[in-house]
């Protein structure tokens, strides 16, 4: 199918949408919508519309605005309380993520080591880390609660970093 | 760009949004709003039921439109461009609708159910109408109405559906040729009738 543009279309489409055809329009536009095939389709198809969205118009029976604007304002209130806590989601997710990573080590750590907690945490204890820790070489339920402390306190505090940053940004 | 765009899942981003000064505030007031409800929603229903056939569906999407629009950043220009973008906000949601998988699709719908069931089924007009429509494609239907209910250019058409203006002449050309023939022919069965 060929797009053939008529001369006359432009006029014939303005006065179709400003209501003046047929009665404000002239003769000669008149006769050559009865000749022409494009601007004939081009009547009668805005005259079907247009009689069409009246009618629609005249018979809708829309809902009550107020309805829809309290609707709208508690969306948006959703959304920006959305918006707030997602980087606490984000920071709750990581440092469960460093919790499950340190619970995961922990573990791992304790099969290589034959699952010999007493006899590990009395090798650890006055060998490294807790070598200066005055109650540390007798009592190894002490470093253990002592190492899981840190993992927790370094577990909270990347997720407080993350918060943050994701806060900022 | 997208993810700031509220009109739709297949949202256009070619209309500047204004940038509102709170993120929370609403691009009107509520008596702003209701008067440009109460001029705009009739219009916009008629849209939706035309092109989707299905009053039902044109209430929901006529509320998820307001919903957005108030939700979304309007563009600046006042009323007129409010209600192309409220237009073009429906349009994406009937595309959305439409792209989703399928509950009930348009093109599976049976011609009968097509006419709107609204109480306009008897007026002459729609009685010819309806059967015509319901032989368009979906985006023959939108393209008609924006055009020949709606009044809106090329142009305009283009920024609500986010086709490209000679796109929109082309098929704009072929299917007013094809609704007229149906127009005709349902016309003219209706006189042998009568």
């Amino acid at each position: 199918m060929r797009l053939r543009s008529c001369g006359f279309e432009n006029e014939l489409a303005q006065a179709l949408k400003d209501g003046h055809w047929p009665e404000g329009c002239g003769s000669e536009l008149r006769a050559h919508v009865n000749a022409c095939g494009n601007c004939s389709d081009l009547v009668l198809v805005t005259q079907t519309f247009q009689q069409a969205r009246n009618e629609s118009e005249q018979a809708a029976a829309c809902g009550p605005p107020s309805l829809l604007w309290w609707r709208a304002q508690l969306r948006r209130r959703n959304a920006s309380a959305e918006r707030v806590s997602r980087p606490i989601t984000i920071a709750e997710l990581f440092a469960l993520f460093v919790y499950v990573f340190v619970g995961v080590v922990l573990v791992a750590t304790q099969y290589r080591h034959g699952l010999r907690w007493a006899s590990w945490w009395s090798e650890l204890a006055p060998s490294r880390a807790f070598h200066l820790w005055p109650l540390a070489s007798g009592q190894a339920d002490w470093n253990l609660l002592l190492l899981i402390s840190g993992f927790g306190v370094l577990a909270l505090l990347s997720g407080l970093v993350v918060y943050l940053a994701s806060e900022k940004s | 760009m997208r993810k700031h765009d509220t009109t739709g899942e297949y949202a256009i981003p070619n209309v500047e949004a204004r940038a509102l000064s709170r993120p929370d505030e609403l691009p009107m007031d509520s008596d702003a709003f209701a008067g440009f409800y109460q001029r705009s929603a009739p219009s916009l229903r008629a849209y939706l039921v035309r092109v989707s056939g299905n009053s039902a569906l044109a209430d929901d999407l006529t509320q998820e439109s307001y919903l957005r629009f108030l939700c979304a950043t309007c563009p600046e220009g006042g009323e007129v461009n409010y209600r192309r973008y409220l237009f073009r906000i429906a349009t994406n949601l009937l595309r959305d609708h439409w792209r989703r998988p399928k509950t009930a699709c348009i093109e599976d719908v049976p011609e009968q159910f097509l006419a709107a069931r609204d109480g306009l089924s008897r007026i002459d007009s729609q009685a010819a109408l309806d059967p015509a429509m319901a032989r368009m494609r979906p985006r023959e239907r939108q393209l008609l109405w924006l055009a020949h209910a709606e009044g809106y250019s090329h142009q305009e058409i283009s920024e609500i559906t986010g086709l490209s203006t000679a796109g929109i002449r082309l098929l704009l050309f072929r299917a007013r040729r094809k609704i007229a023939r149906l127009l005709r022919k349902q016309i003219g069965a209706d006189r042998r009738r009568a």
